[in-house]
C-alpha cells in the first residue's frame, strides 16, 4: 500500500509539473542572463560617467588658469588638443601593454609541400577588435597605428593598414593592463588559440613599456563637415 | 472488493497530494521569478538615467573645450584652432554632416531547416565588424553604428543576444552610416566575391542607401585614458 501512495505522489508531482509548466510557457519569465547584461551595462556607463566627471574637473581646471592670462591660456589649450590628438591617434603615446609578433609556422610534418597556414586580413581585423574589446588604448600594427577610420585589407598581396601595404611577420602592440590583456587574449577557444590550432604562431609579451607612433597620413575631409551649433 | 475499493481511494489521494506539492513548488519559484523582474525592472531604469546623465556630461565638456578656444588669444591661437577642428573631427568628437551611404543589417528571413544550425542566419559581431572595414577601405571619413559613432578605440564585440560597442549594448537592425563618396562605398560592399555577397549567401537581409546627407552624431563617451603614461607626464609638467 506504501509503494502504491508513493507511485501515485510521484507521478501526482510529475503532473502537476507539467501543467505549470505548460501554463507558465510564454509568461514573461526573465532569464537570468539578461539582469546579468543589464548589470554590466550599468557597470560600464558608472564608469564612463565617472570618467567624464573627471573629464568635466580637469577641464575646468584648464578654464580657471586661462583666466589668468593670454600665455596661461595657451598652454590650456594645448594640452587639451594634446589629449583630443593621442585619442585619435594623432600623437605618439607609450605605456604598459603587450607587444604580439604574429607569423607562419613553418610545418615540420610534410617535407616541403606542406601548407604553410596564411594569415588572413580578417584575422588581423579580428585580432585588433579583440584588443579593443579588452580594454586596449592605443593599437598599432607594424608601426600604423589604428585610427577611427583605419582598414586592415587586403590589397593585391598585401594587407594594407592606413593605405600602406604591411607584410608578415606582423607586430601588433598595444597600450592597456598588460596581464588583462594577454590572459584575455589567450583564453581558451579565442581567437589566438585556435590561430596556433591551425599553425600560425603567435607570441604574445607583456610589456612595462610599449612605444605606438602617431598616425602619419594626411588629415583631409573631403565630403564630412562639422554641424554647426545652433545657438 | 473493499479492500480494492481502499487501494483505490488511497492511491487517488496520493495523486492529488502529489499534485498540490508539485503546483506549491512551483508557485514559490514563480515568486522568485517575479522577485528577477523586479530587480530587472529597477536596473533597467537605472540604466535609462545614466545614459541620460551621460547626454548631459558630453555637450558641457564640448561646451567647455569651446570656452577654452575662445580664451586662447596668443600668437600661436590660430594655429591650435585650425589643428583642433581637425582634430576633433578626426577624433569623432563633433556632429559630422555630408553625403554617404546608409547599411541596414537585419537577422535572415529565410526559413530554416532544423538540421541548419540558426547561428549562421543571424547578424554577428564580426559581419558589422568586416562591412565598417570595407567601408574604411573605400575611404569613410566618419561612420557610426545606431547612433554610437566609431572612435580609434571602439570595439565590436559580442554580448549574448546584442552587439556591444563603445560598451554599449545594441541590438538589430544594425543601421551603419558612413560620410563619404557614396558610389565608391556602395560599389566596394556590392562588389563580386564582398562583403554583400557573403551576407546574403546565410539570407542576412542587406541593403545599402546613397544619400546626398546624412549626419553622423558625436562620440559620446569619455576621452580618459588609465595606462597611456603621456597623460600623466604633462600634467605633471604643468605643476
Amino acid at each position: 500500500m506504501f509503494s502504491i501512495s508513493f507511485v501515485t505522489i510521484v507521478l501526482g508531482m510529475m503532473l502537476g509539473v507539467q501543467f505549470r509548466t505548460t501554463s507558465s510557457a510564454g509568461d514573461n519569465v526573465v532569464p537570468r542572463d539578461r539582469e546579468q547584461e543589464l548589470a554590466l551595462e550599468k557597470k560600464n556607463l558608472v564608469g564612463d560617467l565617472y570618467k567624464l566627471q573627471v573629464e568635466i574637473s580637469e577641464l575646468s581646471t584648464k578654464l580657471e588658469q586661462a583666466g589668468i592670462g593670454q600665455r596661461e591660456a595657451d598652454e590650456a589649450l594645448e594640452k587639451e588638443l594634446d589629449k583630443i590628438k593621442r585619442f585619435a591617434g594623432l600623437a605618439p603615446v607609450s605605456g604598459p601593454g603587450v607587444e604580439l609578433v604574429v607569423k607562419s609556422r613553418m610545418e615540420k610534418a610534410g617535407l616541403g609541400a606542406a601548407d604553410v597556414p596564411i594569415i588572413a586580413d580578417e584575422q588581423l581585423l579580428k585580432m585588433v577588435n579583440e584588443l579593443y574589446s579588452a580594454g586596449s588604448e592605443a593599437v598599432a600594427i607594424n608601426g600604423q597605428r589604428i585610427t577611427a577610420i583605419s582598414e586592415i585589407r587586403l590589397a593585391g598581396n598585401h594587407i594594407n593598414v592606413n593605405g600602406t601595404p604591411l607584410s608578415a611577420p606582423y607586430h601588433i602592440s598595444a597600450i592597456g593592463d598588460a596581464s588583462a590583456l594577454k590572459s584575455r587574449l589567450e583564453l581558451k577557444g579565442s581567437l589566438v588559440d585556435i590561430l596556433r590550432e591551425s599553425g600560425i604562431s603567435i607570441e604574445i609579451e607583456e610589456k612595462k613599456e610599449v612605444a605606438i607612433p602617431a598616425y602619419i597620413g594626411e588629415l583631409y575631409f573631403e565630403h564630412a563637415k562639422p554641424v554647426k551649433e545652433k545657438t | 472488493m473493499k479492500r480494492k475499493n481502499f487501494y483505490w481511494s488511497v492511491a487517488l489521494v496520493s495523486l492529488v497530494i502529489g499534485v498540490i506539492l508539485a503546483l506549491q513548488f512551483r508557485m514559490t519559484r514563480d515568486i522568485q521569478h517575479n522577485e528577477a523582474i523586479r530587480r530587472t525592472q529597477e536596473l533597467a531604469s537605472q540604466v535609462d538615467q545614466l545614459k541620460k546623465e551621460h547626454d548631459v556630461l558630453q555637450p558641457q565638456l564640448t561646451r567647455m573645450r569651446e570656452q577654452l578656444e575662445g580664451l586662447s588669444t596668443g600668437p600661436l591661437a590660430s594655429q591650435m584652432k585650425a589643428e583642433m577642428e581637425l582634430a576633433t573631427i578626426f577624433s569623432g568628437l563633433t556632429e559630422l554632416t555630408g553625403r554617404g551611404v546608409e547599411v541596414t543589417l537585419k537577422d535572415s528571413n529565410v526559413s530554416q531547416k532544423l538540421t541548419d544550425n540558426p547561428n549562421l542566419y543571424i547578424v554577428h559581431d564580426e559581419d558589422i565588424l568586416k562591412v565598417v572595414n570595407e567601408l574604411k577601405a573605400a575611404g569613410a571619413e566618419a561612420i557610426a553604428i545606431n547612433g554610437q559613432r566609431l572612435v580609434a578605440g571602439t570595439e565590436i564585440s559580442c554580448s549574448g543576444p546584442a552587439v556591444r560597442i563603445n560598451k554599449k549594448a545594441l541590438v538589430p537592425p544594425f543601421v551603419i552610416t558612413a560620410i563619404g563618396s557614396p558610389e565608391t562605398m556602395e560599389g566596394a560592399l556590392k562588389m563580386r566575391g564582398g562583403v554583400a555577397e557573403y551576407l546574403q549567401f546565410f539570407g542576412i537581409q542587406f541593403s545599402v542607401k546613397k544619400l546626398e546627407q546624412l549626419t553622423i552624431p558625436a562620440y559620446s563617451g569619455s576621452l580618459k585614458t588609465d595606462y597611456i603614461i603621456e597623460a600623466d607626464a604633462d600634467t605633471a609638467l604643468a605643476q
